[in-house]
């Protein structure tokens, strides 16, 4: 029976260890397993440790493989999630008290890796989900079992497997740089300004005395299908009228060749390498990609699909390119060299030899819709620390007798902490109000409900005052709402003034518009939903 | 009363929209706690309410108004919530500008953290419809009218940083009589609103430039350069925009245009940047109708129009908070049925639109740009303008038919005369054009 061992968590020094045989130590993994035979009763509560901390669980490569980690203490069924183990559980007819398991949903767990060299073996960079470990484990350092018949890709996981073969082969365009398009506008927007295709020209560039000809009209028709087949060279005959553009183009080669520089092997054992057969045109399964652009095309040289036609084509064109002058077999020889090194899916190596002019290559091989940042917009505390001046110095003043109580009742006088009338609601501020006190800016950008995670420290002169004043303004809203009034307090004659009466309003307003507004705008009602 | 006190002030949980619906003396009971998700109609009166008091200066009920509204805004709420805290942060910015300090108010508090790579970019617009739509039908309406012609020349004044192009030039090259040579003239002023880019528009020109070879088509790209003789320092984004077309960007001689190409002028998302009257030389090219008359002396050979269609220049705030919540509430919905619950890109976009927001709601005169004016009362100011339209042929709406499927199906299209117009859930957002001059020979 497989057994799960466990690491302390994080912040412990001591190793608990469970009354079984299970061995813990301080972020060492075992390489193998516990001897089988006694299960380990896993010790998920660590005594003394605050919930807040994860536990951090550390599982043998085993472990973490096996299928069945989930064992059933009666009848010793083992299942791959503990969910099915608890369904399992229920079928047994336990009396209630065994019903429970204890503790096991209150914390949440992180993983980590259990190959030391990785990064997520570290306890700071534990993963949280099991299954997500499991995956990590096996695509970063399991073998890769699984092979699409369609390309020959190989991957370790069998979910990614199953993933590729759907879309592999399907009329997808393909990027160089490896990114997926259903639609053709969208692939052909996004490869007019991928750096793929930079590169790619850039090199065509140096090429361009290369035997491109035979290969254009392949290429062309290539492209025109949309496929993921990039023309090593179009031809470069038609180059008069490109006059400014050409020469302004040179400097990005210029840059490029330093790069292509530092790989300097000898093309033919590059080819030789990539290439298993031997060097004469045999048809390499992802020879499409050969002519692309190094930094993409590694990404989608092993996976990479071609039609048989091309291939041999432009196995001849590599063919002629190993007979070439090294400068320009240099351009090959980093771009086969890494293909060869790297034959994963989304490879590491390729940022490096990217040649991108914007930001961290990493853009290029993630989709770009999920490459986004969280959105944080810059403080801006001036406007409103006006805006909120604004609303004090309307406070202060304020204008009749009715109003002032009424602005009172929002607690919008600069006199903060009073009491006066509103006694029961009054029980509520207080505690509030200590609360609120020392984190403004919190309270202000949460009472805004903008979210707005500035510090307004220069506004924190300004906003206590306002902010403490009407925490009801701009604070937890349940309290506030005793403060509105409307049937309570000193306030409440009041009714008939400003927001009461928008209140008012609003309410009847509602009756009506109710109806006709149904779910509001976004529930899927079409009208615009006037009342 | 209940008072819950609730751990995170930001959340308001959303139970019963309902609760509104009680007669009106026991409000205290109604509004226990729970302000969140009002349906539309009823922010629309809080917003209304709220514009009039800032209207009419009254503060203090602009102020409770705001209150409400905070009650019922929220960042993390449904769209509904979502688009009202733009709402109110745009209020609070006019709010706070009614009472200026002494410390400069930032034109665009809202600008995102970081501008877009040009991979991102062309995520972007291809995310809804929005922008392609125009593109489409523009591009189409394009190719038709350089039929045959060997040399085009493209005016292209858009905010989205020539993602139009790619597309037109790949048709361009499959073109059964051969490519054209195409050069492509773009201003370097452009207004400060989203997306913004991280590389300079003379960087896009390079990429399409090697797009353009790698399909063979002889390319040229040219930024004309703006007079910044005039803009200070200080000067705010909008202002400087204006400015800058103003001083002479837009003269003849600095278009370079050549005799033997075929103009083509492309207007996406531009003219409602224009200001109706520059306050300036009269009919001056930065201005909406001196711009109009100013390419229509160019003679181009086709005119492609696309915008937003809405209403959003009225000088009444309370009309332009109207019409902005009618509008603007597409965007939100369509990325809300498109992509996940917290999803930053998502947020992201909707900042853009926030930003929007904020324009039209938060400033006055020369900071507000963007006025946006419907497809009805633009197709009236071109036939002023002595233009005359011209339908989209068969095959390009099929094309944007197409594309429209290809998007959530809450997209549609609708066909006003000659005029397209892109439709979420049946409601406009946004319109294209083809115009030729009036008496346009050849």
């Amino acid at each position: 029976m497989p057994v799960e061992l466990e690491n302390s968590s994080v912040m412990t020094v001591s190793n608990s260890v469970s009354g079984e045989a299970s061995v813990s130590s301080s972020g060492q993994q075992q390489a193998a397993p516990l001897p089988p035979p006694a299960p380990a009763k896993k010790k998920r509560n660590l005594p003394g440790m605050p919930d807040p901390n994860a536990e951090v669980i550390a599982l043998s490569p085993k472990t973490l493989m096996a299928t069945n980690r989930f064992v059933c203490e009666i009848c010793n069924k083992g299942f791959q999630r503990d969910q099915n183990l608890q369904l399992h559980r229920r079928g047994h007819n336990l009396p209630w008290k065994l019903r429970q398991r204890t503790g096991k949903e209150a914390r949440k767990r992180v993983y980590v890796c259990p190959e030391p060299s990785c990064v997520h073996h570290d306890p700071s960079r534990a993963l949280g989900d099991l299954t997500g470990i499991k995956k990590h484990f096996c695509r970063k350092h399991g073998e890769k079992k699984w092979k699409c018949d369609k390309c020959s890709k190989k991957y370790a996981v069998q979910s990614d497997w199953k993933a590729h073969s759907k879309t592999c082969g399907t009329r997808e365009y393909r990027c160089d740089c490896g990114t997926l398009f259903s639609r053709r506008d969208s692939f052909i927007t996004h490869r007019a300004f991928c750096d793929a295709l930079a590169e790619e020209s850039a090199k065509a560039q140096t090429n361009n005395t290369n035997a491109a000809a035979p290969t254009a009209p392949a290429n062309k028709k290539a492209e025109e299908d949309g496929r993921a087949a990039s023309a090593p060279a179009p031809v470069p005959e038609t180059s008069p009228p490109l006059a400014t553009m050409v020469r302004t183009e040179l400097p990005r080669q210029q840059v490029a060749s330093p790069e292509h520089q530092r790989e300097p092997e000898n093309p033919a054992s590059g080819i030789l390498q990539y290439m298993p057969p031997p060097p004469p045109p045999p048809p390499p399964p992802s020879s499409i990609t050969i002519g692309s652009s190094n930094s993409s095309g590694t990404t989608s040289s092993s996976g990479g699909i071609s039609s048989g036609s091309s291939a041999s084509l432009f196995a001849s064109l590599f063919a002629s390119a190993s007979a070439t002058t090294p400068a320009q077999g240099t351009n090959f020889s980093d771009l086969i060299s890494a293909m060869s090194r790297t034959d994963r899916a989304l490879a590491v190596e390729p940022p490096s030899l990217c040649l991108s002019t914007n930001g961290p290559a990493a853009s290029l091989f993630s989709q770009p819709p999920q490459e986004r940042r969280p959105f944080h917009p810059p403080p801006p505390p001036s406007p409103h620390m006006s805006a909120t001046a604004l609303l004090q110095k309307a406070a202060q003043m304020g204008a009749t007798a009715t109003s002032s109580s009424f602005l009172r009742g929002f607690g919008l006088s600069t006199s903060f902490g009073h009491q006066d009338g509103l006694n029961d609601s009054s029980l509520h501020w207080r505690p509030q109000q200590q609360q609120l006190e020392p984190e403004p800016a919190p309270i202000l950008s949460a009472g805004l409900g903008l979210g707005l995670p500035y510090e307004s420290t220069a506004a924190a002169a300004v906003l206590p005052d306002l902010m403490m004043g009407p925490p009801p303004l701009f604070g937890p809203k349940p309290a506030t709402l005793d403060f509105l009034g409307l049937g309570m307090g000193p306030v409440g004659g009041a009714a008939t003034t400003g927001l009461s009466a928008l209140i008012t309003s609003i309410g009847g307003g509602l009756d009506m518009g109710a109806g006709a507004a149904a779910a509001g705008r976004f529930g899927g009602g079409g009208s615009p939903g006037k009342a | 009363m209940e008072a819950e006190l609730r751990g995170t002030p930001t959340s308001i949980p959303v139970s019963n929209p309902n609760l509104l619906q009680t007669p009106r003396d026991s409000l205290s009971g109604a509004l226990r706690g729970r302000l969140g998700s009002l349906d539309g109609a009823c922010i629309e009166k809080l917003l209304l309410h709220c514009a009039s008091a800032l209207e009419s200066n009254d503060v203090t009920l602009a102020q409770q108004v705001m209150w409400v509204l905070n009650n019922v805004a929220s960042p993390h709420g449904d769209p509904n919530q979502r688009l009202t805290s733009w709402f109110l942060r745009a209020l609070i910015a006019r709010a706070s500008s009614l009472c200026p300090t002494a410390m400069p108010f930032a034109a665009t508090g809202l600008a995102r953290a970081r501008p877009m790579t040009v991979t991102e970019l062309a995520g972007y617009v291809d995310l809804t419809p929005w922008h392609r739509f125009g593109f489409s039908a523009s591009n189409g309406a394009i190719l038709k009218a350089v039929q045959d012609r060997p040399k085009v020349h493209v005016l292209d004044f858009g905010i989205t940083h020539c993602m139009q192009w790619p597309t037109l030039i790949d048709e361009l090259a499959k073109r059964p009589e051969g490519p054209p040579s195409l050069r492509i003239t773009v201003p370097s002023s452009r207004p400060p609103v989203p997306p913004s880019l991280n590389i300079s528009i003379e960087e896009v020109g390079l990429r399409l430039a090697n797009f353009a070879k790698f399909r063979d088509i002889p390319f040229e790209f040219h930024v004309i350069k703006a007079n910044s003789a005039n803009s200070g320092d200080g000067m705010d984004a909008a202002l400087r925009f204006r400015q800058e077309l103003a001083s002479g960007q837009l003269d003849p001689s600095s278009l370079g245009l050549r005799d033997d190409e075929t103009l083509v002028l492309n207007c996406q998302s531009w003219l409602r940047y224009l200001p109706e009257e520059s306050g300036g030389i009269a009919r001056d090219p930065s201005s909406r109708d001196g711009f109009l008359e100013f390419i229509r002396g160019l003679g181009p050979r086709i005119v492609t129009v696309t915008d937003e269609d809405s209403d959003l220049d009225s000088p009444s705030l309370t009309s332009r908070i109207m019409a902005c919540f009618n509008y603007l509430w597409i965007p939100f919905d369509a990325l809300e049925t498109l992509l996940p619950k917290d999803s930053p890109q998502k947020a992201e976009y909707e900042a853009d639109v926030g930003q929007k927001i904020e324009n039209i709601i938060g400033f006055e005169g020369g900071r507000r740009i963007e006025r946006s004016e419907s497809g009805v009362r633009f197709v009236q100011r071109m036939k002023r303008a002595r233009f005359q339209s011209i339908p989209f042929d068969e095959e390009t709406v099929k094309e944007v038919k197409l594309l429209l499927d290809e998007h959530a199906s809450g997209w549609g299209m609708k066909k006003e005369e000659d005029m397209l117009v892109l439709t979420w859930k049946g409601h406009s957002s946004v319109f294209t054009t083809a115009w030729v001059p009036d008496g346009f020979d050849e």
